[in-house]
């Protein structure tokens, strides 16, 4: 049970990144059901965006551009199924692309130009 | 023109997740800390921020599962009144057979709406509120075992309901769903010349997809809890009994939800993209059945389990003994949480399957009430030379076992085939699942939230108002239930916005019932609102007086601590603080 339950209020526990995550599927969802390439695209990043702030923030990564970088290549992998074989679907596999592709930059440029931070 | 559209868009996108940036921003600014490594197990580290940020930020970031479940409690709640609004202009229009309050277009979508807001929307999320605010403090676990997938799984129940009623509201060419909450097809692929291959049902298919998505992390999150993170004294063999019912129904959860998630996405795919899962010409209408009813019975023992964990929690509570063969209730919810997968195909009866498959359905469905009938009579030998106290969560116990009786045993009639032949399909079946849903399943969720408003909002309801709500409901349900089971042996089909005029006596009885209902529905409005924002402090952690009974709990005695504490503290404020008085 409470061991502090004098204090229980002041050590309480907050995240911003789930309501985001919850967010980016749906919009992601609609972008790519009706093929709406901005929609999907920016659902792709709220949702990728806000799963490599939870993992961070969890400690499973110590910055955000590998697990970035990580998602980008999820994304080419399902974005180039769709756009390049049979499935054809070609605008939303380049919507997928897309974002894959601006998950990749942020991730590349991060590792690469980003000064590392001390942790503390 | 579609240039400039596609380009306010994407303005309009890139705006959106600029916000969202400069709000993490802001939000991230009061964590003073880098976060160490916490395996996204509970702990004080981790995700632990340094205070609860305060006003309407501290309820979108929240991950403390008292507040989620507050969250959930909320969300449950509006969505039982959004569905029992849409009810009552159902109702209304069924007064009389020639009445044109509504169009039948319109009943229809209602009709679906209010299926699908009931059990997904109402149903699933109030149980999810019992179990986030009890599981834990019941089994002395810090939190949930993942606090922040908890969030996930609630955050995700908003969009799905928007997406749910997106046909109603005023969205260019965009009309609600038509397919009732079973969505068979070929209706629901939008084939023929009907108006389902309507976006709008494609929005309301995303929105059950996404429903099912949170419900199936909840329960992920449910499972690892209980299994992991109980506190040494609790051991399997004094679990109690609500735990039990939760961990059995996210087991059944964790079966069917994803397979709904599945069969929804080939149904999307065959309505958008040119698939054929659903093609009538290769059996896709059966397919359809059998997929969705794999998960549609175990979703109605899903629902009924947990209300069941609660009747049997609080009954006892207020009959001043233990519950009568504890092990037996918990053995009886087992054997319903795998029998509950056998069982499908009762809905099928009427399609003209395998003879010697449907034979197999019933003898498996007949079975299932046993270990029913075992829960109802533990519950009454629980009564039997009790100590009875008729305080309203007692009432609405009562009330439970009463009409799930007459749920069951209608239910068990349904089960026989020729039976069911006759009566498929009727007002008949109606009465039957809404005995259980709203006299069964309804009731125990207002037993817990009367048992445990002290607990959440720190303040006593008004114990005459309670009485009067829950005798509205019992008189009010037990009118317009029995009047359906009426309706339906005199061959009353359902799913009609009209009807025979020899059926508008009990049609009016059936109305006239639902009005009764409404009326409780306002007291237990009032009275909710009125208490929580004046309503008598409680005293001490024991409102209940279980001690003098020997029946207190592990949940009663955390609220007590707190209390204490609040109060040498000096902080009169502080007693409601986690009662989420302050949005
Ligand atoms: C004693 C165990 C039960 C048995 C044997 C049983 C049997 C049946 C049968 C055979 C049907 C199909 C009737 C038809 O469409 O022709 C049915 C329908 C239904 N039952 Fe039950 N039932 C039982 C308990 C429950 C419970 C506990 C719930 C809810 C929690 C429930 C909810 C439903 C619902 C929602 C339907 C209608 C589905 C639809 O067509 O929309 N039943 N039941
Ligand atoms: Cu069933």
């Amino acid at each position: 049970m409470d061991e502090q339950p004098g204090l229980s209020d002041q050590y309480r526990m907050a995240s911003p990144w789930p309501l985001f995550v919850a967010l980016g599927i749906p919009i992601a969802e609609l972008g790519i059901l009706f093929d709406v390439f901005v929609v999907a695209v920016a659902g792709l990043l709220l949702f990728c965006g806000s799963l490599t702030g939870m993992i961070r923030e969890a400690g499973y990564a110590e910055t955000a551009w590998r697990p970035l970088a990580v998602f980008a290549v999820l994304l080419f992998a399902v974005g180039g199924v769709l756009a390049f074989t049979d499935v054809s679907l070609v605008t939303r596999g380049y919507a997928i692309l897309t974002a894959g592709g601006i998950l990749a930059a942020a991730g590349i440029g991060g590792e690469l130009f980003v000064p590392k931070r001390d942790p503390v | 023109m579609q240039i400039t559209g596609q380009l306010t868009l994407t303005v309009l996108m890139g705006l959106f997740l600029v916000i969202i940036a400069a709000w993490l921003a802001r939000i991230e600014d009061w964590r003073s800390y880098t976060p160490l490594g916490s395996g996204g197990a509970a702990g004080e580290s981790g995700y632990v921020s340094q205070e609860k940020p305060t006003g309407i930020s501290r309820w979108l970031t929240t991950v403390d599962h008292k507040d989620i479940g507050m969250l959930y409690g909320a969300y449950g709640v509006l969505a039982f009144v959004v569905g029992g609004l849409m009810i009552m202009v159902m109702r209304v229009e069924l007064l009389d057979p020639g009445m044109t309050l509504i169009s039948n277009s319109f009943y229809n979508s209602l009709l679906t709406s209010h299926g699908i807001t009931m059990l997904f929307l109402f149903g699933t999320p109030i149980i999810a509120a019992f179990a986030n605010y009890l599981v834990p403090l019941l089994i002395g676990a810090d939190d949930m075992a993942f606090p922040r997938i908890n969030a996930i799984a609630f955050w995700l129940l908003p969009p799905g309901a928007l997406l749910i009623w997106a046909g109603f509201f005023p969205l260019g060419d965009i009309i609600p769903a038509q397919t009732a909450w079973t969505l068979y097809t070929p209706l629901s692929t939008g084939a023929g010349g009907g108006n389902q291959a309507n976006a709008g049902v494609d929005l309301m298919i995303l929105g059950l997809h996404l429903t099912g998505v949170s419900a199936t992390m909840g329960s992920i999150n449910f499972i690892a809890t209980i299994i992991t993170e109980r506190a040494e004294e609790v051991t399997w063999a004094n679990l109690d009994i609500f735990s039990w019912t939760i961990l059995t129904q996210s087991g059944l959860i964790l079966f069917a939800f994803p397979l709904l998630g599945s069969a929804l996405l080939m149904l999307l795919l065959d309505r958008n993209l040119g698939t054929s899962f659903f093609a009538i010409e290769a059996g896709g209408t059966m397919l359809w059945q059998h997929l969705f009813w794999f998960f549609g019975h175990p979703e109605v023992y899903i629902l009924v389990l947990p209300p069941m964990g609660i009747v049997s929690y609080v009954l006892p509570r207020f009959a001043g003994r233990r519950l009568f063969g504890f092990k037996f209730v918990v053995y009886s919810t087992l054997a319903i949480g795998v029998l509950s997968f056998g069982v499908w195909a009762h809905h099928m009866f009427a399609t003209g399957m395998d003879p010697r498959l449907r034979a197999s359905f019933m003898a498996v469905s007949m079975a299932i009430a046993i270990p029913s009938a075992v829960k109802t009579f533990n519950w009454i030998t629980t009564l039997w030379n009790g100590k009875v106290r008729l305080t309203t969560p007692m009432l609405f116990c009562v009330g439970f076992v009463s009409n799930f009786i007459l749920g069951g045993v209608t239910g068990v009639f349904l089960a026989s085939i020729p039976v069911d032949l006759v009566l498929h399909d009727t007002y008949y079946v109606v009465g039957h699942f809404h005995y259980v849903v709203m006299g069964a399943i309804a009731f125990a969720g207002f037993a817990g939230l009367y048992y445990w408003f002290p607990m959440f909002t720190g303040r006593m309801y008004q114990r005459r108002l309670g009485k009067i709500h829950f005798w509205t409901w019992m008189i009010g349900s037990n009118i317009t239930f029995l009047a359906m089971i009426v309706l339906g042996y005199g061959g009353m089909p359902r799913r009609y916005a009209t009807y025979l005029p020899k059926f508008a006596t009990f049609h009016q009885l059936a109305t006239l019932g639902a009005l009764l209902m409404f009326v409780g529905g306002l007291v237990w409005t009032y009275n909710f609102v009125v208490s929580w924002l004046e309503g008598p402090r409680v005293q001490d952690g024991d409102p209940w007086n279980l001690r003098d009974d020997g029946m207190y709990t592990n949940e009663w005695q955390w609220f007590q601590d707190r209390q204490e504490t609040a109060i040498t503290d000096g902080g009169d404020e502080d007693v409601v603080a986690d009662g989420g008085t302050e949005e």
